[in-house]
C-alpha cells in the first residue's frame, strides 16, 4: 500500500461527542502535489476531521499515517513536526504585531537573545514574495484586510515548511478577484509538491482547482470522486438526494407597503437611501462589500443611529436608534454575524428561541418558562432544527441549524418585516433550500422580507426586486425579470452621483457572483 | 442554566445515579464534601451541631455578598465595591439610628437605599459612561470606604439593639444570620431562574450584542443588576454589623475578593453567561469550612492563608477538569471518557490527601492531652508588636505546660468574632483576646462568658461584656509621655506633625487622645498637620514625604507607633535625629535599633512580650479559679539612646 507520493492516510477514524457521533469510519488520503477537496454539508464532520489532523482533537478509533507510518497527533507541536499546517476560517494572528512578527511568532530569529528584526523582516519579505502579496513585513496586522490576512497565514504556513496545507473554507470571505489570486497561489504550491486539503461550499471552485474530492455525509465518507464530477452528482452525494431547484421562490401577491424608508442618511456612511418593501415581497439588496448595505439595515432596525431621513412601518414613523420601537412595530433582524450578534452560543436552543419573546412572556417580573418552552418546542419542530433536544447548546449546532434558530426567534415574535443579512453565508446547500422555503412561507403569510446577500445567484434567484447599492447610495433598482448578473454588477461598480475618489483600501472588491 | 431544567431521573436505582450525577455535575459540591469529611476526620470538634451552625454563621456574610456578585458575574461584569458598600450601608444605618434618632425602620430603609444608590452609580458608570466594570467598581470601592469613614468619623458606631437581633439566635440555637443567608440565597436563585431580569443576565453575559439586537434593554438591565448587587451588599453589611453590635467603617475590608472567589468556586465563569446561586452558596461554605477547620486544628495563622489559597485554586481546577471530562463521550461509552473521569476522581483523591496531609502536618503536636487549652485571638500578626505578644505568650505557655492556639484576625473584627466563636464552641479552657475593636468583640466575649470560659483581654479592652482581666499598657498615658518627650527635646517651642494610627482602632484613638493631652502643657508647640498612616511603615513614608512638601520646616514628629516613625525617618533622610526629632510608640526591635542609631529620638516602649506572658499567667490563674486582678497594667517607658542598652521588650 505504501506509495512514495502519499503524504497522509486516514483509516477508519471515529470520534464522538456527548450525544453525537461526529465521525465514523472515515477514510481519506492525500498525495504530494494535489488539491484534495473535502466536501460536505455543515455539520457533516469536515471540521472535526481537520481538527484531528491539527491536533485539536484525538480520534477515538482508527489510525492516521504520515509517509506510511502510523502517527499520533496529540497537539499542535505534533502536527507542526509532521509538516501539517492549518488555516482556519478564524485567523490565528495577533492584531497588534507586525506581519513579520506574526509569521515567525514564537520562532523569531534571535541574536544575542535579542530579536533580530532585520533578518526576520528580510525572511518574511521572501515568503510574502513567494505568496505573491504586496504587503510590508512591518505593517501591523490590524491594518490589513481579510484577503491579506489570509495571505499572511499562508506565508506563515510556508515558513513552517508545511508539506500538508489544510484550508478551511478559505474563499468564504473573499471577493472573486481575491479568490483568483488565492487560486494562483494554491496552484503554485501544488507545483512545489505541497499536498492541499481544501474545504469549500462552492461547487464551481472544485472543478476550477481540485484534483480529487472526498464527500462526507453525516460523519461518514460516502465517496471519493474526481474533481471533474458534474455538480449535480456532487450535490447528490453530499445531500443524499438530488436537489431539484436551488432557488424555489414562490412569488406571493404584493400588498401594501409595510416598510418605507425615505432619504436615510448617515454622514460618511450612506446617503439618501429610499426604498419600500411591500407585504408578500422579497426585496434583495446587492452590492459590493463595503457599499453600506449592512449599515443601512442596521439603522432601519434601530441598532445604529442615522442623521437624516425617516423609517415608517405601515405608515407610522419609527424613532431613530431604538431597537425596541422597531421590534414593537414588527421589524426583525437576522444579523450578518450569526455567532457574534445573533446567538448566545453557550445557551440552549430553548433560551435562544425565546430571547425576543421573553419580555412579552413576563408577568410581574416573572418569565412564563413553561409557555416559553412550549413555544420553543413548537418552533424547533416547525423549522426542523436538528438537535439532541431543546437543552442543547447552540454552539454545538451546525451553521444551518443555528441560522434556523436565529430566524425562529423572530418568527415567534410575529415579525412582519424580516431583515435577513447574509442569511445563508457558510450554510450548506440542503439547509439553504430550507431557509428559502421559510422565506416563501413568510411572504405567503403576508410578511415582507428584506434580504442582503453577497451571493449574486441567491439575490437574483430569491428576490422579487433587487436594489443595488454602491458607495453608500442606491445605485438602481431592478425588477426580477431584468435582474441579471451583468446588470447588477454594472450598477454595483457604477460611480456615485457625487464625484469622489475611489476607495483606497482594496481596489475593487467584486461580488461573490461566480 | 437554571436548576429546574434538569430532567428528573426515574426508574430503579435512580436515587444513586442522580446523586452520582449531581456530584459529577457540581465539582464544588464534591470539593465541599471532601473537605467536610477531611475536617471531621482530623478534628473531633468539627462535626457538632454547634460548630456546623458556626460555619453557617461565618459563611453568611460572604455568601450574601457573593449572591449579589453572582448576578454581576453572570452578566459578564465584576463588582469590587461590595465590601465597601456593605460597610457604608451599615454605617449609614447606625449613624442615622444611633446618632441622629432616626426611627430604626427608616434607618433600615436608608441603609438599603444606600446600597441601591451605590449600585446605581456603578451601573450608570458602566452602562452609560462606558467605564469597564473593573474600574467603575474599583472607584466605588474607594468612595464607599471613604464615605463610611467620613460619616463615622473613623470610629465604630453602636448598632441599634433592635437590629442587632439579626446577629442573635432564634430559640437559643438557630442563628439568624444563617436564616438570612438562606432567604437571600432563595431570592437569588429565584431571581436568576425565574425572573425576566435573571434570564436577561444570562443572555447579556453570554452575548451582549445578540441580547441587544433581540430587544433586551441592556443598559437598563445593567443598572438594575448592579443595583441588585448593592441591595445584597447592604444586607450583608447589616448582618455583619448586627453580629458585632457595631457598625465599623473598616468592616468587610477585602470581602469582595472572598465573594468573587465563592462565585467562581461555585462554577461561574468570569467571562459571563454561567453561574448558579446554589454553586455560590457551596463556594462560600467551602471558604467558611476551611477557615473554621483550620482554626480548630490550630494551624499556624500564616499557613492558613497558604492553605486557603491552595484550596481555592484546587477547587476551581477540579471543576475545570470535570467540565473537560464532561465534554467527552457519554453515549457511546468509549474508553476515553472513563479515562478522564478516572483522572477527575484521581485529582479529587490527590486534593483530599493534600488537604488532610497538610493540615495534619501543620497542626502537628496537638494530640489530645490533659494540658489546659488556651486560645489567643490576636488582632493581627502583620506588626512586630503583636508578634512579640505572641512569642511572649508562647514561651510562657511552653514553660507552664499549656496548649496555646494562636489565631490572626488580620485586623478584621468579624473574622475575629468567628475565631472567638470557634474557641468557645470547641470548649477551650480559657481565651485571651486582643480585640480588633473593643466594641465589636463584645458579643463574642459575652458568648464565652455564657459558656463559663474565662476571658482575658490583652492590650485593648472589651466593651459591653465582662472580662476576667485586662492586661494592657496605658495608651493614653503613653501618648502623654510621647508628647512630653518631644516637647521637652524641642525646648517647649517648635512645629511638629503627628502621624495617627489606623482610623477606627482604639489604639489610634487613645494614643491621639494622649498626644493632645500631653501637648496642652506646651503652648509653644504648634501641630502643623495630623494625618493617618494606618500604623504602616510604607504609608508612614508616603504621608511624611507629602507633609514635608507642605511643611519643610517641621522640627518634630510624633508617630502613634514605631512602624510609622520608621517610615517617617526614611522620608526625612539625613534630617532625622538632627534637625527633626522623631518619637515613636511601642518599642519594637526595629524601633529600638533606630533609637540606638540615633535616628529615632525616643520610643514609648510597651513591653509586648511581657503583655503576652502576663496574659497567659492570668488566663491560667482564672481557669484554675484563682483570683485575678481586674486590670493588670504593664508599665510603659520612654526609651532613648541613654537607656536603650538595658531595655528589651
Amino acid at each position: 500500500m505504501s506509495n512514495a507520493d502519499e503524504l497522509l492516510r486516514i483509516e477508519g477514524i471515529r470520534k464522538t461527542f456527548p450525544g453525537v457521533v461526529a465521525l465514523d469510519s472515515v477514510d481519506f488520503d492525500l498525495r504530494r502535489g494535489e488539491v484534495h477537496v473535502l466536501l460536505g454539508e455543515n455539520g457533516a464532520g469536515k471540521s472535526t476531521l481537520i481538527k484531528m489532523l491539527s491536533g485539536a482533537y484525538r480520534p477515538d478509533a482508527g489510525r492516521i499515517l504520515a509517509g506510511g507510518e502510523e502517527v499520533r497527533i496529540h497537539g499542535a507541536q505534533d502536527s507542526e513536526r509532521l509538516g501539517i499546517a492549518t488555516i482556519y476560517q478564524e485567523f490565528n494572528l495577533v492584531p497588534d504585531l507586525t506581519v513579520a512578527e506574526n509569521i515567525f511568532l514564537g520562532r523569531q530569529p534571535r541574536r544575542f537573545g535579542v530579536i533580530d528584526r532585520k533578518r526576520m523582516e528580510a525572511d518574511a519579505a521572501v515568503l510574502l514574495e513567494r505568496v505573491g502579496v504586496n504587503v510590508s513585513p512591518r505593517a501591523r496586522v490590524r491594518e490589513l484586510g481579510i484577503a491579506r490576512l489570509q495571505m499572511v497565514e499562508i506565508a506563515k504556513a510556508l515558513s513552517l515548511d508545511a508539506r500538508v496545507l489544510i484550508m478551511d473554507e478559505p474563499t468564504a470571505v473573499l471577493t472573486s478577484e481575491e479568490v483568483d489570486k488565492l487560486f494562483a497561489i494554491v496552484r503554485r504550491l501544488r507545483e512545489d509538491g505541497v499536498g492541499i486539503v481544501f474545504i469549500t461550499h462552492h461547487l464551481e471552485e472544485i472543478a476550477a482547482l481540485g484534483d480529487r474530492v472526498t464527500v462526507i455525509r453525516d460523519g461518514r465518507s460516502v465517496g471519493q470522486v474526481p474533481a471533474s464530477t458534474p455538480q449535480d452528482e456532487l450535490v447528490r452525494l453530499m445531500v443524499g438526494r438530488s436537489i431539484e431547484q436551488q432557488y424555489p421562490r414562490e412569488r406571493a401577491e404584493a400588498g401594501a407597503a409595510l416598510l418605507s424608508v425615505e432619504g436615510l442618511t448617515r454622514d460618511g456612511v450612506f446617503h439618501e437611501v429610499s426604498f419600500e418593501v411591500r407585504a408578500g415581497e422579497v426585496v434583495g439588496i446587492a452590492g459590493l462589500v463595503g457599499a453600506g448595505r449592512t449599515e443601512v439595515v442596521r439603522a432601519v432596525f434601530g441598532a445604529d443611529p442615522y442623521d437624516r431621513g425617516t423609517v415608517r412601518v405601515s405608515g407610522a414613523p419609527l424613532p431613530r436608534h431604538d431597537v425596541n420601537a422597531a421590534m414593537a412595530a414588527g421589524i426583525g433582524l437576522v444579523p450578518e454575524d450569526r455567532k457574534g450578534q445573533g446567538l448566545v452560543l453557550d445557551q440552549s436552543v430553548e433560551e435562544n428561541l425565546g430571547l425576543v419573546t421573553m419580555r412579552a412572556a413576563t408577568r410581574g417580573g416573572l418569565v412564563d418558562l413553561k409557555g416559553q418552552r412550549a413555544a420553543a418546542a413548537r418552533m424547533a419542530g416547525q423549522l426542523g432544527v436538528r438537535m439532541a433536544g431543546l437543552g442543547q447548546q447552540v454552539r454545538t449546532l451546525s451553521g444551518g441549524n443555528q441560522q434556523k434558530v436565529v430566524i425562529g426567534k423572530w418568527l415567534l415574535a410575529d415579525t412582519k418585516v424580516l431583515i435577513l443579512d447574509e442569511p445563508t453565508r457558510g450554510i450548506d446547500v440542503g439547509a439553504k433550500v430550507e431557509i428559502y422555503q421559510l422565506v416563501n412561507e413568510l411572504t405567503a403569510a403576508g410578511a415582507a422580507v428584506l434580504m442582503i446577500s453577497s451571493d449574486l445567484p441567491e439575490v437574483l434567484g430569491m428576490s422579487d426586486r433587487v436594489l443595488v447599492m454602491a458607495q453608500g447610495r442606491i445605485a438602481g433598482e431592478l425588477p426580477a425579470e431584468q435582474a441579471t448578473q451583468d446588470a447588477v454588477m454594472a450598477l454595483a461598480v457604477s460611480a456615485p452621483a457625487t464625484p469622489r475618489t475611489t476607495p483606497t483600501t482594496t481596489e475593487v472588491e467584486a461580488g461573490r457572483g461566480r | 442554566m437554571a436548576a429546574d431544567t434538569h430532567p428528573s431521573t426515574t426508574g430503579a436505582g435512580g436515587g444513586a445515579a442522580a446523586l452520582r450525577r449531581l456530584l459529577l455535575d457540581n465539582g464544588a459540591l464534591t470539593a465541599l464534601i471532601v473537605l467536610v469529611i477531611a475536617m471531621s476526620a482530623l478534628s473531633g470538634d468539627f462535626l457538632t451541631t454547634d460548630n456546623l451552625l458556626n460555619v453557617g454563621v461565618q459563611a453568611a456574610v460572604t455568601a450574601i455578598l457573593a449572591f449579589g456578585v453572582t448576578f454581576v458575574i453572570v452578566s459578564a461584569g465584576i463588582d469590587l465595591s461590595v465590601g465597601s458598600v456593605a460597610a457604608l450601608s451599615a454605617t449609614v444605618l447606625a449613624w442615622s439610628a444611633t446618632q441622629h434618632g432616626v426611627p430604626v425602620v427608616l434607618a433600615l430603609v436608608l441603609a438599603v437605599a444606600t446600597g441601591i444608590g451605590a449600585g446605581l452609580v456603578n451601573g450608570f458608570l458602566i452602562a452609560y459612561g462606558k467605564l469597564p466594570p473593573f474600574i467603575a467598581t474599583l472607584a466605588m470601592l474607594s468612595v464607599g470606604r471613604g464615605l463610611s469613614l467620613v460619616i463615622s468619623e473613623g470610629s465604630p458606631i453602636a448598632f441599634p439593639d433592635s437590629v442587632s437581633h439579626l446577629g442573635d439566635t432564634l430559640g437559643g440555637w438557630l442563628p439568624v444570620p444563617v436564616l438570612v443567608m438562606i432567604v437571600m440565597g432563595l431570592i437569588a436563585a429565584f431571581v436568576l431562574g425565574r425572573t425576566y431580569i435573571g434570564r436577561s443576565m444570562y443572555a447579556i453575559g453570554g452575548n451582549e450584542e445578540a441580547a441587544r439586537l433581540s430587544g433586551l434593554r441592556v443598559k437598563r438591565q445593567k443598572l438594575a443588576i448592579y443595583a441588585l448587587s448593592g441591595v445584597f451588599a447592604a444586607a450583608a453589611g447589616i448582618v455583619l454589623a448586627s453580629r458585632l453590635s457595631s457598625a465599623q467603617p473598616q468592616a468587610a475590608d477585602g470581602y469582595e475578593l472572598d465573594a468573587i472567589a465563592a462565585v467562581v468556586i461555585g462554577g461561574a465563569s468570569l467571562a459571563g453567561g454561567t453561574g448558579k446561586a446554589s454553586g455560590t452558596l457551596v463556594g462560600a461554605l467551602i471558604l467558611a469550612v476551611l477557615r473554621n477547620g483550620l482554626n480548630l486544628l490550630s494551624v499556624s495563622a500564616f499557613w492558613q492563608q497558604v492553605v486557603i489559597g491552595v484550596v481555592i485554586a484546587l477547587a476551581v481546577l477540579l471543576d475545570t477538569l470535570r467540565r473537560k471530562a464532561g465534554a467527552t463521550p457519554v453515549t457511546a461509552g468509549a474508553g476515553g471518557g472513563k479515562g478522564r473521569q478516572a483522572a477527575t476522581y484521581g485529582l479529587a483523591a490527590v486534593v483530599t490527601v493534600a488537604v488532610v496531609g497538610a493540615t495534619s502536618f501543620l497542626h502537628g503536636g496537638n494530640s489530645p492531652s490533659a494540658n489546659p487549652r488556651i486560645g489567643l485571638a490576636l488582632s493581627t500578626l502583620n506588626n512586630p508588636f503583636f508578634v512579640q505578644i505572641q512569642s511572649g505568650a508562647k514561651a510562657e505557655a511552653k514553660k507552664l505546660g499549656v496548649d496555646l492556639t494562636v489565631t490572626d484576625a488580620q485586623n478584621d473584627a468579624s473574622q475575629q468574632a468567628n475565631q472567638l466563636q470557634n474557641f468557645t464552641s470547641s470548649g477551650y479552657d480559657s481565651i485571651i483576646v486582643n480585640p480588633v475593636d473593643s466594641d465589636a468583640a463584645g458579643n463574642s466575649v459575652k458568648a464565652a462568658d455564657k459558656a463559663k470560659i474565662p476571658v482575658i483581654a490583652v492590650d485593648r479592652g472589651v466593651n459591653k461584656a465582662t472580662v476576667d482581666a485586662l492586661v494592657a499598657s496605658d495608651n493614653v498615658a503613653g501618648g502623654e509621655l510621647a508628647a512630653k518627650t518631644v516637647a521637652e527635646k524641642l525646648g517647649g517651642a517648635g512645629r511638629i506633625v503627628i502621624l495617627q494610627g489606623q482610623a477606627g482602632t482604639s489604639a489610634a484613638r487613645e494614643r491621639a487622645e494622649g498626644f493632645a493631652m500631653g501637648l496642652k502643657a506646651y503652648p509653644g508647640i504648634k501641630v502643623v498637620a495630623q494625618q493617618p498612616a494606618d500604623f504602616d511603615r510604607t504609608k508612614g513614608l508616603d504621608v511624611m514625604s507629602n507633609l514635608l512638601q507642605a511643611h519643610p520646616d517641621v522640627q518634630g514628629v510624633i508617630a502613634a507607633n514605631d512602624e510609622m516613625a520608621l517610615g517617617a525617618i526614611k522620608a526625612l533622610g539625613a534630617k532625622a535625629g538632627k534637625s527633626v526629632q522623631v518619637v515613636g510608640f511601642d518599642g519594637t526591635p526595629d524601633g529600638l535599633k533606630a533609637v540606638e542609631q540615633g535616628t529615632l529620638y525616643a520610643s514609648v516602649a510597651q513591653q509586648p512580650s511581657q503583655l503576652g506572658k502576663i496574659a497567659v499567667d492570668n488566663a491560667l490563674k482564672a481557669l484554675r479559679g484563682e483570683k485575678v486582678e481586674e486590670t493588670v497594667k504593664v508599665p510603659v517607658k520612654v526609651v532613648t539612646e541613654a537607656n536603650v542598652a538595658g531595655f528589651n521588650g
